[in-house]
């Protein structure tokens, strides 16, 4: 998923000067997950807006109707088309993407010429959690995991290397650009000396293929997926019961804390 | 891989010379008279000096077009140092060419500081080669004529190609594996960061096991105590022992201009005598002297190996 922030108040204020009526719309999307595009999000935002004097008008996108899927995202700005004709700009809780789409229908589509802002900056692409995320994967294009014992270079060293680590790894294995960091060539190194494969260390990885990532980059689905084969997917048994285990399951963190106990 | 030698460096590696080689720093500034000075000081002393490019990520003038002046001016062979970290393949490509047109003989390939380190935090890291994959480069367009596209260069360049170990860095092992990259992908020299402690030598040396490749060991004797304490607090992998650190310090005191200069020296012979004598007993090559602004310590210090 896409991590995201909030961005500064100052910054969203900015983009507001002089403009009296305002959209705010969120995301079910990453930005839900993140807290940062959710029903709560958006209504702190709003209740924001209308102290500085703003006439706002929310619009809530429930878990799963992402703003970047234009389907999606068109029911919600159609329903409330006359408070989209009608505002000075339209602040979108959501990633890069979410107010593109935005953007693109608003003006493509419902043929209005709107000033469409992000609340967010986009963060990248991360995994892990609940607590602690990052950023693993950069989709480049062209996965190189194959032979880097499964972990990223490109993403996880900080400058990219593709042919070890630089000589900058601090006390602990740590980045030299951020302490706070584990060095990616170490974690490569110790997990290939797990799997016997040390030898593979010492050969030259090719510098990676960058012209796999030619931006911006077209897809088209053969297949997309509609709205009922997403309904069945949701209320699939396997997904209901993953979410039930969830549900019932201790987060890792309260695990640990119990067991010291 | 050729035998040819190009450079004078590379003739005293083969010849098996205890080879010394100095560093210029070309700095924040239109010219390069500093540097030029500098490497007048430094002729007779070392066979050649490395002109670094954009240390730890400040922006200084060019290392290519101080090379270029420095080699011209002085006749001071140099090493052009040539960082990843600014330049995409294309553009390592076009200045290695470059610096065969202008006759630079030898180049060291360097991964390079990350820009967030320096002067431009806001400017885009490129990294787009690494070293080893820069190394590979260099050497298939000096021995093949060809570019990393498989295109034919004409006239290739004629040019020798180096690369960095860090004895000190904190995961030997991994950092070991990498210089055997750099071996194994046509290294023809290896120069280490600046080192000051012996065991810390001995375990890379142990480490890294025996190899063709001749090794230049870093050491950096300080003219004043605030070029320790920088490299202390902003040089990556390099810590500088606490004892000389705080003797450096006390250098600090001494009014009389003379005196200070005299106790400078004594505190860098008194440290760097142990550490060259033990250097002489290991598998090094030779010792590239980062003495930058301070060629007065370099013949005594040399005394001590030859």
């Amino acid at each position: 998923m896409i991590a995201q922030e909030q961005k500064p108040m100052e910054e969203i204020m900015g983009y507001l000067e002089g403009k009296q009526k305002v959209v705010v719309m969120g995301c079910g999307g990453c930005a839900t997950f993140y807290g940062t595009g959710d029903k709560k999000a958006v209504d702190s935002m709003a209740e924001q807006l209308a102290k500085e004097g703003k006439e706002v008008t929310k619009i809530v996108m429930p878990l799963g109707m992402q703003a970047c899927e234009t389907e999606k995202c068109s029911i919600f700005l159609q329903k409330n088309r006359s408070a989209v004709e009608n505002c000075d700009a339209i602040m979108v809780m959501s990633c890069g993407d979410g107010v593109q789409v935005v953007t693109e229908y608003t003006d493509e589509e419902m043929g209005l010429a709107k000033e469409v802002y992000p609340v967010n900056d986009a963060l990248g692409l991360v995994g892990g959690g609940p607590k602690k995320l990052k950023e693993t994967c950069q989709s480049c294009g062209m996965c190189e995991l194959g032979k880097t014992a499964g972990v990223c270079p490109l993403t996880a060293c900080g400058k990219g290397l593709m042919n070890g680590p630089c000589g900058g790894v601090r006390e602990g294995d740590k980045c030299e650009i951020d302490p706070d960091k584990d060095c990616a060539w170490v974690k490569i190194y110790k997990r290939m000396e797990k799997l016997g494969k040390l030898d593979a260390f010492e050969q030259m990885n090719d510098p990676h293929e960058w012209s796999k990532m030619k931006r911006p980059r077209l897809f088209e689905l053969e297949k997309p997926m509609g709205m009922m084969d997403m309904m069945g997917a949701m209320m699939n048994l396997n997904t209901i019961s993953g979410y039930m285990s969830m549900m019932f399951a201790k987060p890792p963190a309260e695990e640990e804390e119990a067991k010291k106990e | 891989m050729t035998d040819e030698v190009y450079s004078d460096l590379m003739r005293e590696f083969k010849e098996g010379k205890y080879v010394f080689t100095g560093e210029l720093e070309p700095e924040k500034a239109g010219n390069v008279n500093e540097p030029i000075e500098m490497a007048k000081e430094l002729l007779g002393l070392v066979v050649a000096c490395n002109v670094t490019d954009n240390p730890q990520s400040f922006a200084y003038v060019s290392s290519l077009a101080a090379s270029y002046k420095i080699q011209k001016e002085t006749g001071m062979e140099c090493v052009y140092q040539l960082r990843c970290s600014d330049r995409n393949r294309m553009a390592l490509l076009s200045d290695v060419l470059g610096a065969g047109t202008l006759g630079i003989k030898n180049i060291l390939a360097l991964a390079g500081d990350h820009v967030s380190l320096g002067d431009t935090p806001d400017a885009k890291p490129v990294f787009d080669l690494d070293s080893t994959t820069l190394i590979a480069m260099i050497r298939k367009m000096v021995d093949e004529g060809k570019d990393l596209g498989g295109n034919d260069i004409e006239d290739p360049p004629k040019l020798h190609v180096g690369g960095a170990a860090a004895p000190g860095a904190a995961h030997l092992k991994a950092e070991v594996g990498k210089v055997k990259k750099k071996i194994n992908v046509g290294v023809e020299y290896l120069q280490t960061q600046v080192v000051y402690y012996t065991d810390v030598l001995d375990k890379f040396f142990n480490e890294l096991g025996e190899t063709d490749v001749p090794i230049l060991v870093g050491i950096f004797p300080a003219r004043t105590f605030g070029q320790a304490d920088f490299f202390d607090k902003y040089v990556a992998g390099v810590d500088v022992p606490p004892d000389y650190l705080e003797n450096m310090r006390a250098t600090k005191q001494i009014k009389d201009k003379e005196k200070k200069k005299e106790e400078v020296d004594r505190v860098n012979m008194e440290f760097f005598t142990g550490f060259l004598e033990h250097l002489k007993g290991t598998p090094a090559a030779g010792c590239h002297m980062m003495a930058v602004g301070y060629p007065r310590i370099i013949p005594p210090l040399k005394k001590i190996i030859e």
